[in-house]
């Protein structure tokens, strides 16, 4: 593991207690701190985020753009987007070790035969020059499948199971899919080589309500049928309330609350998680109720160096809130990192 | 007031798509938009609420049917004659970014409509400077801040402002929000649509509310008309409350039913609705359009296009033979069931 | 609600200070590695070649029968002509027709071009499809071979000739990439707010579609400077007029076929300068071309 290199330290929290069955989580993200280099020095994307998946469960992580959620998604690969760098932690997924620990021959083994990724559907990743057909063997092919046959017929299942018509799918270039439908087919590439843990950035963005209810419909699915252990990452927090049964919430590079959904939901202790809440737009509730979040999402260089980032657009802000960052309260089977609220009543 | 009758609008066909006869984005649509009013299109991408909002803005033209802006119908006049009519409705666009010149800075951006204006109505010295403050600061923006600085160096829900302040520079009668809150981060998206709402008051602007998240149209378009468009055609029309509590057709209840439920708070509504199949572009029905994907389809729905009615009793105007009541929206869980 | 405390005006002074001096380091993109902070060099070098050469040297060169074709001495850094006459006088002198009559061709093409894009692309309509015909009949003029068809009625005895020569044939190419930029700008968010607000269409294409053009069009002018460095040495190579011993391109010429420069090594220095001045400038300029990119480019703008 590197270690730190001149960084401003912070007392970050301390990684989650073994509260729960957590040694059979599938994978253990440690202290991970991704930095990068800014005109005033690297400063970090991801800051000292401890994260467990558990085995067989859907997790969900909300943040907003700026919360380091993508970086923490790509380094969950070992695909740390340059010009940032991992400066310590480590992220360990169940048989296979800690990925980022491991060099690129080994990695590129690891993605896709054991995890599975699936971009935002808006962000046109599959090839625009080849048929998807041809992309599954190209996933094949680089992982030295040699049984041509047997790969495009679990693709075919897969595209079935989705709804859609294989034949047609498999023949189809990029641009003559709908956003619904490249994102499944990116679903597909990733399950292809029945990877066991899956990744979804941002699996509903851009797109239209039934289409999003269907996506979500499948990726409920095809976890179970599977037994996946399924990342969902969101802006969203309707999505990872309805699909994830623990959600994690992430702002300015940490994670602020952890725990099953339902009671993160139904009493959140974080004043962020409970801002939140309050500012996002619901089909239920009284519009009168609803407040916008004060302040302005923080972007790298505008999180505060000292005491708990969220200070600045919290409405509970204490002195202490100003020079000492907020360790984790643990409370049961969740965990969230505030000073102020660590103090109610459970 | 804004008034459209039976607008229609199709789209030539691709050339060598041979047996394609174009896309009829539009079939008819009848609608108002009452002075400081708000009215929401609802519906997915591709059923034309985009386009109309484009065709109010003058941004494209109608094949059918009638626009009247004030009093004075559009389809009359030349499209040079229609330009200071369709200057009375603003577009909010979708991307906050692209809707601003990326090489100008935001005081450059509001000047130069203010120019104009300033010349048009032979304002004094210093009045520009004075109501491009006062705009900025309309839309809780902080002139000092914001006036030296690119778009890039500010963040998407100040962007979204500027535009909106942009708009309000010709002092508009209308402004039309196209997506305007889909780009922007979730918990900046609440005081956009706060804002908008209070221009209503604030300014005597009315809105036009165009999103396919139906949970955005209730804090905008309280206390107005909201309208569910599926393939060129309103299938239902009403208070947007009573719309979104009590759906009458089918497309409605589905388009309620497919929005996520948050476990802990929510309990999913029990009779939620699926469409039977995925959309097709291509088949043009003899009768109601949502037929071939209806899960309540019967043997009548098929022959003749539903026209709008209170059918069943109901408050709203719907396009449905066969409406029925079915509660499809998630109902708060009960506090304490954590 | 507001999203940032006031500034006073003091705060706003400083700051508004500070941005423009952070602006003026966008001209620091010229210099900011060693090759671009060569080619700047290079160019800074050839342009004082072109204002100041010919004040450096008398009207007529001297000539040296003893000395023809000499190899490089201390005398004679770059050795010497067939008359004698010292090569490093005959480049620095040679130097303005060549990089002159460049400059005023391209910013003839860049001129047109910009101008006929813009028109055509903004009201294609209108304009359009008039303007195209117009361009693709120039882009179809074969420039080269007209050029020197010309060149045995027309003698370019001046500068500013060939530079209208050069320039009248070449922004065919400019005015088609400025039309294609313009077309899809159009359709652009702010374009169309502008249009809605009413703003008339000059406003517009001069101040929202002009400066996003911009760094399209700077690298042109690069590019468009070397093309036609090409052009012109190219022309006096083959003997078009006017005939002057240090032309770059008769240079060329005469070291080619009457010293045989190019099976012997006589005369090397002689056949070598021009050619290596060329590579010079041509290099100097497609590196700074990316840098004239970057200068256009808002995001790089802070405050």
């Amino acid at each position: 593991m590197a270690g730190d290199t001149g960084e401003a330290t912070l007392a970050g929290p301390a990684g989650p207690q073994e509260h729960g069955p957590d040694a059979s989580a599938a994978v253990r993200v440690r202290d991970l701190t991704v930095s990068f280099p800014t005109p005033d020095g690297p400063l970090p994307a991801v800051a000292g985020v401890s994260l467990d998946l558990a085995r067989g469960q859907i997790t969900g992580l909300v943040g907003e753009s700026g919360s380091g959620k993508s970086t923490l998604a790509l380094t969950l690969l070992g695909a740390v987007p340059a010009p940032g760098h991992v400066a310590s932690g480590s992220v360990i997924i169940d048989d296979v070790g800690d990925v980022l620990a491991m060099r690129r021959p080994e990695l590129r083994q690891v993605r896709g035969a054991k995890i599975g990724y699936v971009f935002q559907a808006s962000q046109n990743s599959l090839n625009p020059l080849k048929p998807v057909g041809k992309q599954v063997l190209d996933v094949g092919r680089s992982h030295g499948v040699r049984d041509v046959r047997k790969l495009l017929h679990s693709a075919r299942l897969l595209i079935d199971e989705m709804g859609l018509d294989a034949e047609r799918v498999l023949a189809s270039y990029q641009h003559e899919l709908s956003g619904g439908m490249r994102q499944r087919v990116g679903i597909v590439l990733a399950l292809v080589l029945n990877a066991h843990v899956l990744i979804l950035d941002e699996p509903t963005t851009a797109l239209d309500t039934l289409t999003q209810a269907s996506v979500l419909d499948i990726v409920r699915k095809v976890h179970a049928e599977r037994r996946l252990t399924t990342l969902v990452i969101s802006h969203d927090m309707g999505v990872v309330g309805d699909l994830a049964d623990r959600m994690a919430v992430m702002y300015a590079g940490r994670i602020v609350e952890e725990g099953p959904t339902a009671e993160v939901l139904a009493s959140p202790k974080h004043p962020y998680t409970r801002g939140l809440l309050t500012a996002m737009p619901r089909i239920t509730g009284d519009v009168a109720e609803a407040r916008p979040l004060q302040g302005r999402v923080p972007d790298l260089a505008s999180v505060p160096r000292q005491g708990c980032v969220f200070r600045p657009r919290c409405p509970l802000a204490d002195d202490i809130c100003a020079s000492l960052e907020p360790p984790d309260t643990v409370l049961g089977d969740r965990r969230f990192a505030c000073h102020v609220t660590a103090g109610e009543a459970a | 007031m804004i008034e459209g009758r039976a607008i229609t609008r199709t789209f030539a066909a691709r050339r060598g798509m041979l047996g394609h006869r174009g896309v009829r984005a539009l079939r008819g649509v009848d609608f108002t938009i009452p002075d400081r009013g708000a009215v929401s299109f609802i519906g997915e991408s591709g059923c034309g609420k985009t386009t109309l909002g484009r065709i109010l803005c003058g941004l494209e033209s109608f094949d059918g049917g009638d626009l009247i802006i004030g009093d004075q119908a559009m389809a009359g006049l030349k499209p040079r004659q229609r330009a200071p009519y369709h200057r009375r409705i603003q577009m909010i666009h979708q991307d906050p970014y692209s809707a601003l010149n990326p090489t100008r800075t935001i005081g450059q951006v509001l000047a130069a409509p203010l120019a104009l204006r300033a010349r048009q109505t032979g304002a004094g010295r210093g009045w520009l400077e004075r109501r491009r403050s006062e705009l900025l600061g309309l839309v809780g923006l902080d002139p000092d801040y914001v006036l030296p600085r690119y778009p890039h160096m500010l963040s998407g829900g100040m962007r979204q402002r500027v535009v909106i302040a942009r708009a309000l520079t010709v002092d508009p009668d209308v402004l039309v929000a196209d997506e305007a809150v889909s780009m922007i981060d979730v918990s900046l998206r609440l005081g956009i649509l706060q804002l908008l709402r209070g221009l209503r008051d604030a300014v005597g602007v009315s809105l036009l509310f165009i999103t396919h998240d139906i949970a955005t149209a209730r804090y905008v378009g309280q206390g107005g008309q909201l309208y569910v468009i599926y393939r060129g055609s309103v299938v239902e029309q009403g208070d947007t409350d009573t719309v979104i509590q009590h759906p009458a057709h089918p497309y409605t209840q589905c388009l309620l039913s497919a929005i996520p439920v948050m476990r802990g708070i929510e309990l999913p509504g029990p009779e939620r609705v699926v469409p039977t199949g995925p959309l097709d572009e291509r088949s043009e029905p003899q009768g109601c359009l949502f037929e071939p994907r209806c899960p309540f389809a019967e043997q009548d729905c098929g022959a003749a296009p539903p026209v709008l009615s209170q059918l069943g009793g109901t408050q709203q105007s719907h396009a449905c033979l066969h409406p029925a009541r079915r509660s499809v929206v998630a109902v708060p869980a009960p506090t304490g069931a954590a | 609600m507001t999203t940032t405390a006031a500034l006073t005006p003091e705060q706003l002074q400083r700051a508004m200070r500070r941005s423009r001096q952070r602006t003026a380091s966008r001209w620091r993109l010229f210099v900011n590695t060693p090759s671009r902070f060569v080619s700047c060099v290079i160019l800074v070098v050839f342009t004082l070649m072109a204002i100041a050469g010919p004040y450096l040297y008398p009207a007529n060169l001297p000539i040296d029968p003893n000395n023809i074709y000499g190899p490089p001495s201390l005398a004679h850094p770059l050795g010497t002509d067939f008359e004698g006459t010292d090569t490093l006088a005959l480049i620095v002198t040679g130097a303005r027709y060549v990089l002159l009559a460049a400059l005023i061709a391209a910013l003839i093409t860049v001129f047109i071009g910009t101008a006929a894009g813009l028109a055509a692309g903004y009201y294609p309509r209108l304009a359009g499809s008039t303007i195209m015909q117009v361009t693709d009949f120039v882009l179809a003029i074969p420039g080269f071979p007209v050029l020197l068809v010309l060149s045995t009625i027309w003698h370019f005895s001046s500068v500013l000739q060939m530079g209208v020569a050069l320039g009248i044939f070449g922004w065919g190419g400019i005015a088609r990439a400025v039309r294609a930029q313009t077309l899809s700008l159009r359709e652009r968010g702010f374009v169309e707010a502008a249009r809605g607000l009413g703003l008339p269409g000059g406003h517009i294409i001069r101040t929202e579609m002009l400066p996003n053009v911009a760094p399209f069009i700077g690298m042109n002018l690069m590019l468009q400077l070397t093309g036609f460095i090409y052009i012109e040495i190219g022309l006096f190579f083959l003997g078009a007029v006017p005939y002057s011993t240090n032309n770059w391109g008769v240079m060329l010429n005469n070291a080619v076929f009457q010293a045989n420069a190019v099976t012997s090594p006589r005369a090397l220095a002689y056949l070598l300068s021009p050619l290596i001045c060329i590579l010079l400038i041509t290099l100097a300029l497609v590196t700074l071309a990316n840098a004239v990119d970057e200068f256009f480019n808002p995001r790089l703008r802070r405050i």
